[in-house]
C-alpha cells in the first residue's frame, strides 16, 4: 500500500485499560479525522515497564469505535415484559428524554429515601473488569459519591472470576490485593494455574519473557497446558482443585525432610508469628498485664512478650509457661503453668501427615516430582543472601509462587493462599527482592500507598480493617445485598469491598431470600456499565432471570447485549477512543505492573463520537444537574473523585461547585492539578500539555515494590503461619449469626481455623452437586474448567471481528478442548459438535483435540454462549458460565466459589 | 550490501497475536488476511507435551520461488532482500501463492469488510483498490524502512523505521535487522542462539530465523527425531488444501494435456497415414483453448492477461503461454490448410506446451505433491496417453482415422505402461521424501481405481483390439476413453483434492527458561520412509 502523505496524519495519545493488567500507553494515528492505526507509545518506552507497548486487545479499539452494531442513540424500552424471549422493543429517543427518564426515577428515590424497607440501597450499580471501567467512566464516581449509598454487590464476575481468596488473605497477610513473583529478580517460580501469559497483560508477558531469557525456571502446575504452561520450563498436569495437597506436601518436605538450617530461621523468628506460644485452647499465650503474645526467651529460659528488647526467642519447641489466653468475645483463660508449643512447632506437627506420597495419590503427581520441586524451590531460595535496591540492602530470595483464579477461589482457596504464603515465609521470600510480592491494596487504605497502609496491631502484626464481629459492633444489618459486612470480616469495608463480597449471594437471594436475613429486594434503579453479568457470571440462566425482574435498568450501552436486553434505557457513551480522561499510572498496580515511575496519562479522543454517543463526564454532569446534586458532585470532583484532588499544598484548581462545567474544563482542571502534584507545584500545565505529551511522571523507588522495609521500619511481623485472629473472628461471627438464628453460614464458619486442614475439594464439589441437584455424580464424569484468553478477557471484545479473527490462531478458542484418549473413548472426532452438560445446564461447542489436557478434564476458553450480542451470537461458542452453579455449599468463608463443575459429554447433531 | 531479516525468539513468543493485529493495522489488510500471524503448535503426547508459538509470514527468501514463477514480473526482489509485489502489474494468477512454501500469499478479489457491507469509516479510509485481485503479502513494512532510512533512522532500532509487527511485540520476541551487517542486532542474535529457518529443505533460503536456545560452544545440537502430534489435527498449521487454484485451473491441465496430446496423434496420423488434420485439430485447439480460457476466468485481473508473457526467463507459466500461442496459431493454419508439414512445428510446440504444464507444477514449491520432479514425466505421459485415447475415440466417429488406429493403439499401450511406471515412480518418490498425509490419502484412495481402470483394463482392451482386428475398434476406443478419463481424474484430484500445501513445521522446540529445548514437529506429514 502506498504510504499516506504524512501531513494528513496526526497522532493522538491514549491509554488502554481494558483489563486489570493495565494501564498501558498507546498512540492512535488519525487520517482525515478517522482513527486508523493503534501503535505502542514509543515516547514512553523508557517510562512504561513494558516499553510503552499494548497487547492485542488495544488493536481492537478501531473496530470497536466504528463497529456498525453500536448503540448510537439513547433508547427506551417499549415492551414492559422482560426476559430472554421478549423483544425489548427499543426505540430511539433524545438525550434529553433519556436523561429525564432516568432523573425522574432517581429523584423519586431521593424524595422517598435512599434505602428500602430491607435497608438496602435503592440504587445499584455494576461495573465489570476488576475496576477498570473507572478509567472510562469519567466523573461518574463523583456522581455516585454525591448520591450516597449505592449497592455495588451485583457482581459481574467478582468472587467467581477474580483472585478472590487471594484478594482477602493477600491484603490481610501482606497488603497484597493480588500476588505475583518478583519476576525481574526471580530464579524459580511455582505457578499453580496462574495464566500470566494470557491474563497479566503486557507487563506480565514482558517481565516473564525477560526472565526466561535470563534462565528462570517456572513450573506450571495445571490440569491443562495453558499458554503459560507452554511458556514454562515444566508442566505438571495436576488433578483439578487438588493444589492445596501439593502445597502441603511441599511444606512437609521443607519442614520434615530438609535440613532445618536451610530455612530462613531469622526471618521466621523475627518477621513471623512462628515463635509465638500457642496455648491449649488454640490462642496465643499472652502476658496477663499487657495482653501481648508471649515467646520463649532462650536466654532467660522463660516466656516474655514478643517485643521485649534483647530476647532470643525460641523458634521451636514445647515450653511450660503461664499467662492468659484471649479467645472470642470475652472468653479468657488463665494458665499458671501450661505446656505451649511455638506456632512453628505447631506447624511442623500440622503438616506431618502431608507427605509427598500422600499428596501423590490426591494430586495424581508422582511423589518424586513433588519432592524434587520442593528441593528445587529450596535450592533457588538463596537463604542468607542480600541484594542492594536503590541503596538499601535487602534479603534476596529469588523464589516465588503464583496462584491462578480457580486455585485460590472457593473451597481450597484458604489452604492454597496460606500454603503459598507459608512456603514464602519458610525461606524468607515474602515481600523481599526476588520473592513473592503483593501488588497493590484495595481493601486497606490508603489505596495509593502500600507502605502507608502498614499500621501496627497490638500483637505485633499489621493491623487490618476487619468488619467487626464483636458483640454490639457486628453489622447485623447488611449494607448491600451480598451481606458482605455481615458475613465476611476479611472483606473489610472500603469502596471496593462491596464488589468483593459474596456477590453471587446478591443474585441468589433475588430468587430466594435467606432465613433471618433482610427480605430480598430488587434495586429500584440499576446502573450497568461495561459488564454483562448475564454472560459473565455463573448460572447465567438464574442471573438473567433476576435481571429481568429489576424494575428499572439503565445501561450504558456499547451494543445490544444479554444484560441490556432487559434494560429500560440505553445510554450510548463514548468508547475508549472517543472519550476524554486523565488517570493515574505507575507505582505498583495489580498483575505485574511494577513501575519505576508514577504519574498520570491522558486518554485524548482520537475519533469524534459516533452517532449520539456522549462523553461519560458529560453524562455524569447531566445526571448530577438533573438530580439536584451538582454542587456535591463538583465538590466530589474537587476532592479527588476524578483522578486526584484539585487542590493541594501550593495549588488550587477547584471547580466552582455551583456551575455545570464542560468536559474539557473539568479535565483541564484535573490536568493542572496533576501537573502541580507531580512537580510539587512547579508546573501547572493543563489539557494541552497532555494532548501533546500524553503523560507526566516522576520517579518511584523500587524499594517500594517490597513491603518488607515497611515492616522492618515498624518492627512488625507477617501474621503467619498461625491464624489466631481468624480463629477468633470465626468463633465470634458464628456466635453473632447464631444469635440471630442464622445457621446457613455454618459450613463457612468452620473454615476459620488457625491452620487450614486439608479439604478434599473435588469431593466437596461432587457432594454438593449430588445434594443440590439430585443426581448421581457418576453420570458427570469430567471436570470442566475455563481459562482466560488475552484476546478476549475483560475487553468486551466478543463482538469485534478482528479479535475473533486473530484469537482463532490460538488453539481452542470457541471449542471444547479434550484429550484425544477421552475423545476416542467417547467416539468423538475433531470438529464434532458436542453437548457439555452439568447438573445446571448445557452448552455446546466443537471438539478440539489437544494432548495438553488431562483425560479427566475438559476446557472451554473465555466466556461465550451469547444470544443477543451482535456478531458474538452467531459464533455459537460454548461457555462454562452457564454450567456452573451458584450454591452456598460451594461458597467458602471469603464468599467465593470456583470456576469448576462436573459435566457429561455427548455428541449432538450439527445445528444444536 | 544489506539484507533485511526477522529473527523470532521462540523462547520469548507467547502466541498473543499482538503482531498479527498490529500488522493488520499497519497494512489495512482485509478480514481473514494475515500477512503476519502466530501459529500454536503442539507436539508430544500427554503428559509429555510441548506447545510452541511460531510467528510466520513471508520469509523474504533469498531464492524466492514466488518470484521465479511469477509470469508478470510483479513479484520482485529488492537489493536489500525484501520480496515485493507490484500491484499494478500482477495478473492475480496466484501462481506465486502455490509456489510459496510458507502460505504467505493472499488474494482478495473484491472488497471484504469486517461486518459486511457497508464498510466502516476506517475501512473506507484505508481501502486500496490496487490490491483487489492481485497477490499480496508481508512487505517487511518496506515503506517504513525506506522512510526511516531516508530520515537517518536505523531499521530494527528506531520504531519509525521498523516493521509494525516487530514494534508491537510485547515479549520482544521479534527482531528486525541487517543480516549482512555482522554487528547488527539480528546477526548478534544468530551468533548467540541456536536457530533454524523453516522448511530449509525446500531450498528457498528464508530471511526469517527462529531462535530456540542459547548456543553453547562444543555442545552438539540435538535436533532429535521430529515429535509426533499425538493424533491431533492442527488447523492452520498442518498442510491444508490449497484454495488458490480450483477446478478451472484443473481444467487447464486436463484440456491442455489432452488437447496437446491429441494434436500430436492427429499430426502423426496426417503425416504417416494421410488422414485429414482438421477435425482433430479443431478438437485439440478447442481443448487447449478451453483450458486457457478457464485459467483466464480464474485470474484476478483478467484484462492484464498480456502480462503473462513478461517473465520467460524463469516462469513456466510464461513459457506455457509462449508455447500455447504458436501452437494454437500453427495448428489452426495446419488444420485449415490440411498441411501436414505445418503440423510438425505445431507438434513441437504442443509437446513443449505439455512439458511446460509439468514444469508449472514442479515449480510450485508450496505444494509438495506438485513440486516432486517426477510429476513432469507423469504429466507428459498422461497428456500423450489422453491424446492417444481421444484419437481412438475419435476413430469411432471419423472412420478414416481407423487406418492409423492400430498404430495409435500400440503407442497407447506403451504410453499407458509408461504412465503407470511414471505414477509408481512418482508415488514411491513421495514416500521417500515425505508428503502431506492427506495428499497421500487422496492418492491412495484413487490409486487402485487409477491402476485398474486407467491402466490394467485399457491394456487388456488394447491387447484385445490388437488381436481382434475385425470389426470396428470398439475395444481400443474404450481403452482410449479410460486412458483419457483416468488421466483427467488424476489431474483433477492432483489440482483440487490432493494439493495440500506445505503446512508449517519446526525443526526444534525452544527452551523455556531453564527448561530444555526439544525435538521439532512436522504436523500433518507422512515423514520420509527409510530407503534401502
Amino acid at each position: 500500500m502506498a504510504p499516506k502523505p504524512e501531513g494528513k496524519t496526526r497522532r493522538v495519545n491514549s491509554y488502554c485499560y481494558q483489563c486489570v493488567a493495565g494501564p498501558d500507553l498507546l498512540t492512535v494515528d488519525v487520517e482525515d479525522d478517522v482513527a486508523t492505526v493503534v501503535q505502542p507509545n514509543f515516547d514512553a518506552a523508557q517510562v512504561h515497564p513494558a516499553g510503552g507497548k499494548v497487547c492485542v486487545k488495544a488493536y481492537g479499539l478501531i473496530q470497536k469505535t466504528y463497529n456498525p452494531n453500536r448503540v448510537l442513540t439513547p433508547m427506551k424500552r417499549t415492551n414492559p415484559r422482560k426476559g430472554r424471549g421478549e423483544d425489548p422493543g427499543f426505540v430511539p429517543i433524545s438525550w434529553d428524554e433519556a436523561l429525564n427518564l432516568v432523573a425522574e426515577k432517581l429523584n423519586k428515590i431521593r424524595a422517598a429515601g435512599l434505602l428500602d424497607d430491607s435497608g438496602y440501597p435503592k440504587l445499584a450499580a455494576s461495573f465489570g473488569g476488576g475496576g477498570t471501567p473507572t478509567a472510562y467512566m469519567g466523573t461518574l464516581p463523583a456522581f455516585l459519591g454525591a448520591w450516597g449509598p449505592v449497592d455495588m454487590s451485583f457482581g459481574s464476575g467478582q468472587g467467581v472470576k477474580c483472585y478472590h481468596s487471594e484478594h482477602l488473605y493477600g491484603e490481610f497477610w501482606h497488603r497484597a490485593f493480588t500476588v505475583v513473583p518478583d519476576t525481574p529478580l526471580s530464579e524459580y517460580v511455582l505457578s499453580f494455574g496462574s495464566n500470566v501469559e494470557a491474563s497479566m497483560g503486557v507487563c506480565g508477558v514482558h517481565r516473564h519473557a525477560e526472565a526466561r531469557a535470563r534462565g528462570i525456571k517456572r513450573v506450571q502446575i495445571e490440569p491443562h497446558l495453558s499458554i503459560t504452561g507452554a511458556c514454562s520450563a515444566e508442566w505438571v498436569p495436576i488433578r483439578p482443585k487438588t493444589d492445596s495437597a501439593m502445597m502441603f506436601a511441599l511444606i512437609h518436605v521443607l519442614l520434615h525432610e530438609a535440613d532445618r538450617n536451610r530455612l530462613d530461621l531469622p526471618f521466621l523468628t523475627e518477621r513471623t508469628s512462628s515463635p509465638y506460644l500457642v496455648a491449649p485452647n488454640g490462642f496465643y499465650l499472652r502476658d496477663p498485664n499487657t495482653g501481648k503474645p508471649l515467646v520463649w526467651d532462650k536466654a532467660a529460659g522463660r516466656a516474655v512478650p514478643f517485643d521485649r528488647d534483647g530476647i532470643d526467642p525460641a523458634l521451636e519447641g514445647e515450653f511450660s509457661a503461664g499467662g492468659i489466653e484471649l479467645g472470642a468475645d470475652d472468653d479468657r483463660w488463665s494458665h499458671d503453668n501450661v505446656i505451649c508449643k511455638t506456632a512453628f512447632t505447631a506447624l511442623v506437627d500440622h503438616v506431618r501427615a502431608f507427605t509427598p506420597e500422600w499428596a501423590a495419590a490426591v494430586c495424581d503427581v508422582p511423589a518424586d516430582t513433588l519432592r524434587r520441586i520442593a528441593n528445587e524451590y529450596l535450592d533457588h531460595a538463596h537463604v542468607g543472601e542480600t541484594i542492594e535496591i536503590d541503596g538499601r540492602t535487602l534479603p534476596y530470595r529469588p523464589v516465588g509462587i503464583a496462584l491462578g483464579k480457580t486455585v485460590n477461589n472457593g473451597w481450597g482457596g484458604y489452604e492454597c493462599c496460606w500454603g503459598r504464603t507459608v512456603l514464602a515465609c519458610l525461606v524468607g521470600a515474602l515481600e523481599v527482592p526476588g520473592g513473592t510480592l503483593g501488588t497493590t491494596v484495595r481493601l486497606n487504605r490508603p489505596a495509593s500507598d502500600r507502605w502507608a497502609s502498614v499500621r501496627p496491631s497490638r500483637d505485633g502484626f499489621m493491623d487490618y480493617p476487619m468488619n467487626p464481629t464483636a458483640k454490639g459492633e457486628w453489622y447485623e444489618q447488611p449494607t448491600a445485598r451480598s451481606g458482605h459486612t455481615t458475613l465476611i470480616p476479611l472483606v473489610a469495608n472500603s469502596p471496593w469491598s462491596q464488589a468483593l463480597g459474596p456477590t453471587h449471594l446478591s443474585w441468589m437471594m433475588q430468587r430466594a431470600g435467606a432465613e433471618h436475613f433482610p427480605p430480598p429486594t430488587a434495586p429500584e434503579v440499576w446502573f450497568v456499565y461495561r459488564t454483562n453479568p448475564a454472560i459473565s457470571f455463573w448460572d447465567t440462566g438464574q442471573v438473567t432471570e433476576a435481571i429481568a425482574k429489576f424494575p428499572f435498568t439503565v445501561a450504558f450501552a456499547y451494543t445490544h447485549d444479554e444484560t441490556n436486553h432487559m434494560a429500560d434505557v440505553l445510554l450510548p457513551d463514548c468508547t475508549d477512543l472517543e472519550g476524554l480522561q486523565l488517570i493515574l499510572i505507575g507505582g505498583t498496580k495489580y498483575s505485574e505492573q511494577f513501575w519505576d515511575y508514577q504519574g498520570v496519562a491522558l486518554r485524548d479522543p482520537a475519533a469524534a463520537p459516533q452517532g449520539e454517543a456522549r462523553d461519560f463526564t458529560w453524562i455524569a454532569t447531566e445526571l448530577a444537574r438533573r438530580t439536584g446534586l451538582l454542587e456535591t458532585y463538583n465538590v466530589k470532583i474537587n476532592q479527588g473523585a476524578a483522578c486526584l484532588p484539585l487542590a493541594g499544598e501550593n495549588y488550587d484548581f477547584s471547580l466552582d461547585p455551583e456551575k455545570a462545567h464542560s468536559v474539557e474544563d473539568i479535565w483541564d482542571a484535573v490536568c493542572r492539578a496533576a501537573s502541580a502534584d507531580i512537580t510539587d507545584g512547579a508546573e501547572t500545565d493543563g489539557l494541552d500539555y497532555y494532548r501533546e505529551h500524553g503523560l507526566r511522571v516522576r520517579s518511584f523507588s523500587r524499594q517500594r515494590w517490597y513491603l518488607y522495609p515497611a515492616l522492618v521500619e515498624q518492627n512488625l511481623r507477617f501474621e503467619l503461619p498461625y491464624q489466631e485472629r481468624l480463629k477468633r473472628i470465626g468463633i465470634e461471627l458464628g456466635r453473632r449469626l447464631h444469635e440471630k438464628d442464622i445457621h446457613w453460614w455454618d459450613q463457612q464458619i468452620k473454615e476459620y481455623s488457625p491452620f487450614p486442614d486439608f479439604e478434599d475439594a473435588p469431593k466437596i464439589w461432587e457432594e454438593a452437586l449430588e445434594k443440590n441437584f439430585d443426581i448421581d455424580i457418576a453420570d458427570f464424569p469430567f471436570w470442566a474448567l475455563t481459562a482466560r484468553s488475552m484476546q478476549y478477557s475483560w475487553g468486551g471484545n466478543v463482538g469485534i471481528q478482528m479479535i475473533r479473527e486473530v484469537a482463532d490462531n490460538v488453539a481452542g478458542h470457541g471449542g471444547v478442548i479434550l484429550n484425544p484418549a477421552t475423545a476416542r473413548r467417547l467416539g468423538f472426532e475433531e470438529g464434532d459438535r458436542i453437548e457439555v452438560r452439568s447438573p445446571v445446564a448445557a452448552t455446546y461447542g466443537l471438539v478440539v483435540l489437544r494432548q495438553g489436557i488431562r483425560p479427566d478434564t475438559v476446557l472451554m476458553i473465555g466466556q461465550f454462549d451469547h444470544w443477543a450480542t451482535p456478531y458474538a451470537k452467531d459464533l455459537k461458542r460454548p461457555s462454562l458460565n452457564a454450567l456452573t452453579p451458584m450454591l452456598l455449599d460451594l461458597t467458602d468463608s471469603t464468599g467465593s466459589g470456583a470456576d469448576i463443575v462436573k459435566v457429561a459429554l455427548k455428541k449432538v447433531e450439527a445445528g444444536a | 550490501m544489506t539484507r533485511w531479516a526477522i529473527v523470532a525468539d521462540l523462547e520469548r513468543c507467547v502466541g498473543c497475536q499482538t503482531c498479527t493485529a498490529a500488522c493488520k493495522h499497519a497494512n489495512a489488510t482485509a478480514p481473514e488476511v494475515q500477512w503476519r500471524r502466530v501459529l500454536d503448535i503442539e507436539s508430544g503426547e500427554f503428559p509429555d507435551v510441548r506447545r510452541t508459538f511460531v510467528p510466520v509470514g513471508c520469509m523474504h527468501c533469498a531464492d524466492p520461488p514466488c518470484m521465479h514463477v511469477c509470469p508478470s514480473t510483479a513479484t520482485g526482489q529488492r537489493q536489500d532482500g525484501i520480496v515485493t509485489i507490484d500491484y499494478d502489474i500482477c495478473i492475480g494468477c496466484a501462481y506465486c501463492a502455490v509456489a510459496c512454501p510458507y502460505q504467505a500469499r493472499f488474494k482478495v478479489d473484491r472488497p471484504r469488510y469486517a461486518y459486511g457491507d457497508p464498510a466502516m469509516e476506517n475501512e473506507l479510509e484505508r481501502e486500496d483498490p490496487a490490491r483487489f485481485g492481485v497477490a499480496q503479502k508481508c512487505t517487511y513494512c518496506s515503506d517504513r524502512v525506506d522512510l526511516g532510512l531516508a530520515n537517518g533512522l536505523i531499521p530494527g532500532i528506531d520504531p519509525d523505521a521498523t516493521p509494525a509487527c516487530v514494534n508491537s511485540c510485547i515479549a520482544d520476541a521479534l527482531h528486525f535487522g541487517d543480516l549482512d551487517d555482522p554487528a547488527s542486532n539480528v546477526s548478534g542474535l544468530l551468533d548467540t542462539y541456536e536457530h533454524f529457518a523453516m522448511h530449509e529443505e525446500v531450498g528457498t533460503a528464508p530471511g526469517f530465523f527462529y531462535l530456540t536456545e542459547k548456543a553453547v560452544d562444543g555442545r552438539p545440537l540435538d535436533t532429535g527425531a521430529p515429535e509426533t502430534t499425538g493424533g491431533i489435527t492442527m488447523k492452520g498449521v498442518e498442510p491444508w488444501l490449497q484454495q488458490h487454484w480450483d477446478a478451472r485451473a484443473a481444467g487447464n491441465f486436463m484440456g491442455g494435456g489432452a488437447g496437446a496430446g491429441l494434436f500430436v496423434f492427429a499430426a502423426l496420423s496426417a503425416i504417416f497415414a494421410g488422414t485429414a488434420l482438421l477435425p482433430l485439430t479443431v478438437g485439440a485447439i478447442g481443448l487447449v483453448g478451453a483450458g486457457l480460457f478457464l485459467v483466464w476466468l480464474e485470474i484476478g485481473r483478467p484484462w492484464r492477461f498480456l502480462n503473462v508473457f513478461r517473465h520467460a526467463q524463469t516462469s513456466w507459466m510464461t513459457r506455457e503461454a509462449m508455447m500455447a500461442m504458436p501452437f494454437l496459431g500453427l495448428a489452426a493454419v495446419a488444420g485449415i490448410l490440411d498441411a501436414a508439414w505445418l503440423a510438425v512445428p505445431a507438434t513441437a510446440f504442443a509437446l513443449a506446451f505439455l512439458y511446460c504444464q509439468g514444469k508449472i507444477l514442479e515449480a510450485s514449491k508450496g505444494i509438495p505433491v506438485w513440486r516432486e520432479p517426477r510429476i513432469v514425466p507423469l504429466i507428459v505421459t498422461s497428456g500423450l496417453a489422453e491424446g492417444a485415447g481421444l484419437y481412438l475415440l475419435a476413430a469411432m466417429v471419423f472412420a478414416e482415422l481407423q487406418v492409423f488406429s492400430g498404430t495409435v493403439s500400440v503407442v497407447l499401450l506403451a504410453l499407458i505402461a509408461g504412465r503407470y511406471l511414471a505414477w509408481r515412480d512418482y508415488r514411491r518418490r513421495l514416500a521417500e521424501t515425505g508428503a502431506p498425509s492427506k495428499s497421500l490419502e487422496v492418492f491412495d484412495r484413487m490409486a487402485p481405481h487409477f491402476t485398474i481402470l486407467g491402466h490394467v483394463i485399457p491394456i487388456i482392451l488394447v491387447a484385445i483390439g490388437l488381436i481382434m482386428l475385425e470389426g470396428p475398434p470398439i475395444a481400443p476406443a474404450i481403452a482410449g476413453a479410460l486412458a483419457l478419463a483416468s488421466g483427467w481424474w488424476f489431474k483433477f484430484d492432483l489440482i483440487t483434492r490432493a494439493a495440500y500445501n506445505q503446512g508449517f513445521a519446526i525443526v526444534r522446540a525452544p527452551a523455556r527458561g531453564n527448561g530444555p529445548a526439544g525435538p521439532g514437529v512436522k504436523p500433518g506429514w507422512t515423514l520420509p520412509e527409510k530407503v534401502g
